[in-house]
Parts: structure tokens; sequence; C-alpha cells
């Protein structure tokens, strides 16, 4: 049976969007995608052609790149969806990752990639049905205190039932905090580097995506075969089985146990809690059902139920929350928060304000020292009195922080980077290139991984992987950095697909090109390969446009006095590191 | 569950089932984590083309993630009303509940979708309808036990087949079924 005449090609198209004129085209771009496949290959690449020397992450020219990839809604765990901005958190090359539906959606809509330019002059959202992109007036949805509940409106408003896909931001991306975030579909982000702050100065409230075109392979029973082998590997062989059963926060006890789980603001690697936020707790008390993205059966979204009382004549509310390793990292050891609730109720709060999770426990850890050392007190804090894992102080400041009504929560709306140089405490300023770090303190690998990364995330290059290596037998550093330069190769070429990382043991370089042939498109192992170092020398020229200087990079003096995993470190040794890692790649 | 889901205990059992009038079921929707497999497996499977809108049977939600999943799918009906809807006989009684379709013959007008309340057909984009054929290939990539093939009477009626004693059914432990669906089995525990 066939309706093949009304099928997509697929990879074809770019849909330009300028929210200045409320104005859009579409380019046939097959050059890029025949070079660099689609992702964050065709994504660098528009970067470096659109990107104006000079201009600033908030001014409107400076554009935002959505980009899926060949595999995107044809192959499972293919869910994800990159988007590159520059950053206003730090400045840098901004790269975030998010899944849901958004991917799919695109690439059924026959927009593999979308270059959003320009700014409105008034609040507005995207609608995007098939082939029609509608601009529509956003104002009464600007100041909802929910990043989840304009999801709800706009799923009122716009036709397409069922299957769409809503990405949108909440206030701290209206009001400019550097690490605000976006919310895709409820339960994902793209959440770190602040993607959500450059939606919100564009006056770019939400957009939506109904996909609904067929696409054609050349060879469909090879599709057929391919698509069964590549879910068999995902279901049936216990590659993706920690991700299905408790998820990503089964490494709360690991690292715990392994002392590299950062605690209360990095003063240490073990929290005395780690049992009761453990993702074995919030499986047994608080789990309720687990989702997944789109084209995705590993399911590995984590829906806790919270009931909540509200008055005493037994009045209760109940929050559906999704929780994760890093969220739980973040607002729970990060914070001494041992209350499982509490650890859910601050998640709450930060997706309401549509921040992200790690950057908001960073800068919170950090006050909480600062006030803890006298360096600032209750002036500064507006009255109040952080204490470890004291749920309701970190709640009002979530609030705060989002609302910046004086010069210290502003600060903190800029990051911890940002707060310390005007008011000290630069040494327990626990950052890396500017950037909150992710929940990990396993030693050499993972610091050198989260300073070289091309964004300063754990996800770049895996170091915690190395040092993981590590810590079972001995492993020179130099090994260390040429695991992390092949990791960061390999996962360019993930990236340019986009499958999701928790799949990369399945989408091996043999199984990448055997999905790619079954589409049509003939790769080599060596040309996806030289295809990673490529994405590799543009991303580092794309940071040097951005200013990135290996020089100007700081290390606060907490990652050396904090026992890591594999031991404590020592500043020299990551110096010589960072040296043979810039030898290497010749950066 | 008063109907027996399918094993593969001997070559004889699985004979037997092929023969037998069966159909698709959505045994327990509470379970459906929106992965889509299904649809994608169906969608490829009847059509030489990669895309959901072509499945016959349709994962949906009607707010969100943040609510349950809904699989919309034919519910072989005894005495189907689709079929007395279509002017033109494309639409024939199904061993088993159900129908099968003409494609030959329909042309598209649409009285099937009228007449099906529970909104399980639509038409593709040659305005043929899609009406699921109850094959279970979907059932075979749905990664969490939300559908099955149930056996039936040729009639379509629901077959009483499992008739043996209740057994103690708790699992071993909680991600039990899951530890083995998803590969890593679980050490042997006595109950
Ligand atoms: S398509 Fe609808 S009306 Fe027809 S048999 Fe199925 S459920 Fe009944
Ligand atoms: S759409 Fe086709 S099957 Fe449905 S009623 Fe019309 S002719 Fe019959
Ligand atoms: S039983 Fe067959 S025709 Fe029906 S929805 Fe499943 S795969 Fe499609
Ligand atoms: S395959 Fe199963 S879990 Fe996935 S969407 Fe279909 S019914 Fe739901």
């Amino acid at each position: 049976m066939t309706t093949e005449q009304y099928a997509i090609p697929g990879l074809k198209n770019v849909l330009y969007i300028d929210l200045t004129s409320r104005s859009y085209y579409i380019k046939d771009r097959r050059d890029l995608y025949e070079k660099y496949l689609g992702g964050v290959g065709v994504a660098t690449n528009l970067m470096l052609e659109e990107y104006i020397e000079g201009t600033g992450p908030l001014d409107p020219e400076m554009p935002i790149i959505l980009s899926t990839g060949p595999l995107s809604g044809v192959y499972p765990t293919c869910t994800k969806t990159v988007a590159l901005f520059r950053s206003p958190h730090n400045g840098e090359l901004g790269e975030s990752y998010a899944g849901g539906r958004l991917a799919m959606s695109m690439r059924y809509s026959g927009y593999e990639t979308i270059v959003i330019k320009g700014a409105s002059q008034y609040p507005v959202y995207v609608a995007i049905h098939d082939d029609k992109v509608i601009f529509r007036d956003a104002s009464s949805i600007w100041h909802l205190s929910s990043a989840i509940d304009v999801g709800k409106v706009l799923r009122d408003v716009e036709p397409g039932a069922g299957r769409r896909s809503i990405i949108r931001i909440g206030p701290a991306g209206e009001k400019g905090i550097t690490y605000a975030s976006v919310n895709v579909d409820t339960y994902r982000h793209f959440g770190r580097l602040g993607l959500g702050t450059v939606f919100g100065a564009k006056k770019l409230k939400a957009l939506l995506i109904v996909g609904n075109q067929e696409i054609k392979s050349p060879d469909h029973n090879a599709y057929r075969k391919t698509y069964s082998k590549l879910y068999d590997t995902i279901v049936k062989t216990g590659l993706t089985e920690k991700y299905h059963n408790l998820g990503t926060s089964e490494n709360i006890l690991v690292l715990n146990e392994l002392k590299g789980l950062p605690t209360r603001n990095l003063q240490g690697t073990s929290f005395e809690g780690a049992e009761t936020i453990s993702g074995e707790l919030f499986a047994e008390k608080y789990l309720i059902r687990r989702v997944s993205c789109a084209g995705c059966p590993i399911g590995c979204v984590h829906v806790a139920m919270l009931r909540r009382p509200f008055s005493k004549a037994h009045e209760y509310e109940t929050l559906n929350i999704s929780y994760d390793y890093e969220l739980i990292y973040a607002l729970g050891s990060n914070l001494g928060v041992a209350d499982p609730e509490a650890v859910l109720e601050l998640i709450d709060a930060c997706e309401k304000a549509g921040v992200d999770i790690i950057s908001m426990g960073g800068v919170l850890a950090w006050a909480t020292e600062m006030q803890q050392r006298g360096k600032i007190s209750t002036v500064e804090t507006m009255g109040l009195q952080f204490s470890w894992g004291d749920k309701a102080a970190y709640l009002r400041a979530i609030d705060l922080v989002v609302q910046g009504p004086n010069d210290f929560y502003a600060a903190l709306g800029k990051g911890v980077g940002y707060a310390s140089k005007k008011y000290g405490g630069e040494e327990f300023a626990v950052q890396l290139g500017g950037l909150e770090i992710p929940g990990y303190h396993t030693g050499l690998g993972n610091m050198l991984g989260l300073t070289v990364g091309f964004r300063h995330s754990h996800l770049d290059n895996a170091g915690y992987a190395a040092d993981q290596a590590a810590f079972n037998r001995p492993l020179s550093d130099e090994k260390i950095v040429e695991a992390i330069i092949e990791e960061e190769d390999r996962r360019s070429v993930l990236n340019c697909m986009v499958a999701c990382l928790f799949a990369r043991n399945v989408y091996t370089y043999p199984n990448i090109i055997e999905a790619l042939k079954s589409l049509g498109i003939e790769k080599t192992e060596e040309e996806l390969k030289e295809l990673g170092r490529d994405i590799f020398r543009k991303k580092y020229e794309l940071k040097k446009k951005f200013g990135f200087k290996f020089e100007e990079l700081t290390m606060p003096k907490r990652f050396f006095e904090t026992t890591s995993t594999t031991g404590k470190l020592e500043e020299d040794r990551v110096k010589r590191a960072i040296e043979l890692y810039r030898k290497k790649r010749g950066v | 569950m008063l109907y027996k889901k399918k094993t593969h205990t001997s070559l004889k059992e699985e004979l037997e089932w092929e023969i037998m009038a069966k159909r698709l079921k959505v045994a327990n929707p509470a379970r459906c984590i929106g992965c889509y497999s299904c649809m994608m497996a169906c969608a490829r499977t009847w059509y030489d083309t990669i895309s959901l809108k072509n499945s016959r049977i349709n994962i949906q939600t009607r707010g969100g993630i943040e609510t349950p999943y809904a699989a919309i799918v034919c519910h072989a009906c005894i005495d189907p009303p689709c079929m007395r809807a279509c002017p033109l006989g494309a639409l024939t009684k199904r061993k088993g509940g159900g129908v099968n379709l003409n494609k030959e013959i329909c042309d598209g007008c649409g009285n099937c979708i009228e007449a099906c309340i529970v909104g399980a057909i639509h038409l593709d984009a040659e305005k043929k309808a899609v009406i699921c054929k109850h094959c279970g290939v979907c059932t075979k990539f749905c990664p969490h036990d939300v559908l099955e093939m149930i056996e039936v009477e040729d009639s379509g009626e629901i077959k009483v087949t499992d008739t043996s004693p209740v057994e103690d059914t708790s699992p071993v432990s909680s991600t039990a079924s899951h530890k083995e669906l998803y590969g890593r089995k679980e050490p042997e525990e006595e109950k």
C-alpha cells in the first residue's frame, strides 16, 4: 500500500522566521544536509553563516537555531532537537538539547531546521501547522506565573490536538534571568545556558508545531528491517535498562558511595541524606508513571506525585513532577535537603518559573555559604536566613531571584560567576566556564571535561566516565585526555542524528551507517569521524568569535579543597591536562 | 481476566493460535508511555512511507503529557455500524469482529468515520479509509504491556478461555517484569 506521491523526501528545508517583521521564508538547503547530515552539524554551520561579528546574546540579530537530524521521527530514540544560540549566561556558545515531541513534530512538518531571528515589539507566539506559519499576539499569556500553564492555554486555542509540540518560557525568561530555560512539552527542557532568556528578549513566548506529513525512504524494506533491529537492541538487550527502571536518579546512591555527589555547595561529596532522596526511594514512594519522548520506547521520564495539604481540614492538592538525577543533586544534596517532598516542591517551583535547575541550585548553594560566612546579611537577602535543608527559605528565594527586587537578587539572576565578582566568595562560586556545574565531582576527567567542553557540560564528553574508568584501574592523565577527545567526536556525530545520548551505545558507528543507508545516505565510518572532528573545529571557531579564551578560565579553589571520587585534585595537574588537550586538539 | 494472552508453549498451541479468531485489545491503557512505537509499526507495515498519520491506532493526549494517554483504535464491533454506513459495500464483516475494507471500492465518502463514534477511522492521503485490520503487529512493538491480541469467537464475542484457578501473581519484585523485558534478569528467588 502506498501514498508515496504525498510523501516528502526529508532533509531539505530550513525555515527562517523573522520576528521583527513577523514574516518567514523557506530555503532549500540540501547543500547543508548533504555535508553535515543535520542536528548540530547543520546548526553549527548555520550559526557561522548567520552570526554578525559583535552581536550580543540578546540582540535581535542574534539567531536561535533549532535542528533535527536524518533519523529524527524515523528511528527509535532519535528524539532530540538541538538549539544553538549565544548564551546570555556566559556569553559563549549556547547549545542545548531537548526531547519531548519537538523533533518528531519538526520532522513531520518538513522543517528539519528552524532559524529564528529578530525581535517582536510585543509578546508573540508562533504556530506552525505543516506549511502554515502563524504569528499571534501573546500579551495575554505574558506574565503568567507558570511555564506549565502556557501549554494549557495554547492547547485550547490552537488546532491539531493530540501530538503537538509546545515549547514555551516562564517568568524567568521574561525577566531576563540569564539561566532561564525553555519548557518543552511539560516534562522536557532546553535547560542550560539560557535559551529561555533569548526567547524572552525576542518577546517570543512560545512556539507550537504540528507536523503531519509522510516521509519517503528509498528502500522501505531495509527501513523496516533496521527499525526492528534497533528497536530490539533498545528494548531487549539491557543497554537502556537503567534509564527505564529507576532512571538517572539511580546515580544518587552510586555517586554518594563513590564520593562524587556534590553536597552543600561542594563542601563535600557525600550526603548523609542520600538514602531519602535516592532514585530507589522516589520510585517506591512517589513514582506514578513513566512517559517517553515521541518515538522512544525507553520511557525514561519519571513522574512523581506529590500530595500536599493546604489546610488543616484535610484539603489536598496534587502535583505531578518529573525528576531526574541532576535535579535531585541541585536542589537536594547540594542544598542539604534530605526531605524528598521538599526536593519535589523545589523542582516544581523552578519548573513553573522556567529556570535551569542546576544553575538555580548552584546559585542558592553559593548564597547559603555566603551568608553563613557572614559575607552577606539579611539586608541583602531581604530577611531570609538561608540554612542547609531549609525548604521554605529556598522556595521564597526562587521567587525572589526570578523577580529580582534588589541588587543582590538581580545578581543571583545572573549566576554565581557574576554574583561572586560583585559580592566576593569567588573561591567557592562553583562554576566552570561561567556555568554552575552538574552533579559530579569525580576527578580530573570531569573537571577537564567541563572546562574544555563546548558548552561546559558533562554531556559534551562524559569526563566523569573517564574518572570511573580511572577509579577501577590506573589510567594516565594522557589517556583521560584521549578518552575525552574521542568521546567528544563520537557525541558530535550522535548529535547530528540527533539521537538521545541514553541510547548512545545502541547507535554505534555501524548502526548509524546502516540506519542512514536505509534512507539513501551513504557514509563510511571514517567520514562520520571526520564529520565529528569538523564539528569540533567549527564550534571552537564559533567559541572564539564569541570571546572564549582558555587564558581567562578560572578554577575556583573549592574544586581542589574537596576530595573527589579519585582523590584530591591539584590545580597544576588540571592545568597540565588542559595544556595537553589543547596541544592534541590544536586549539 | 477471562481470556488468555498469547503464549508460545508448543508448536501445536502456536498453530491453533494462528487459526483462532483474534482481535486487538487495548488491555492496559494506563500503562502507556506515549512512545508511539505502535503507531510507527502500524504505519510502516501497511504503508510504504514513514509517518504517524497512516497508523490505524492513534495514541493521543487530551491535555498534554500531564494527562493520561488514550489509545484510540477499532473496538472490533460484533455488528459494525461503520459497515452499515458504507454506501458502497466497501466494508464487510471480519471474522473475530470489526471489518475488512476493500480499498478498491472505497471512495472516501467518510460515512464510516461518522458512524464510528470511537473515532477509529480516518482517511489517508489517497482518500481511502484507514481502519484497523487486527493484525497484531503493533502489539509486538509495545514495550509497556498496553496492547494485546486476544482470542475471540468468530462472531467477535469474547471467549471465556481462562478458567484455571487464580494463582498468586504478586511479582517477586516491583520491577521484575520490566527487568525481564528490558533484558536484565532478576535473580531467582523463592516466593
Ligand atoms: S471501525 Fe469503529 S464502528 Fe467500525 S468496527 Fe471498528 S470500532 Fe466499530
Ligand atoms: S469512506 Fe470508504 S469505507 Fe468509509 S463509508 Fe465511505 S466508501 Fe465506505
Ligand atoms: S492491529 Fe494491525 S492494523 Fe490494527 S493498529 Fe495494530 S498494527 Fe495497525
Ligand atoms: S507502543 Fe504501547 S506504550 Fe507505546 S504508545 Fe503504543 S500503546 Fe503506548
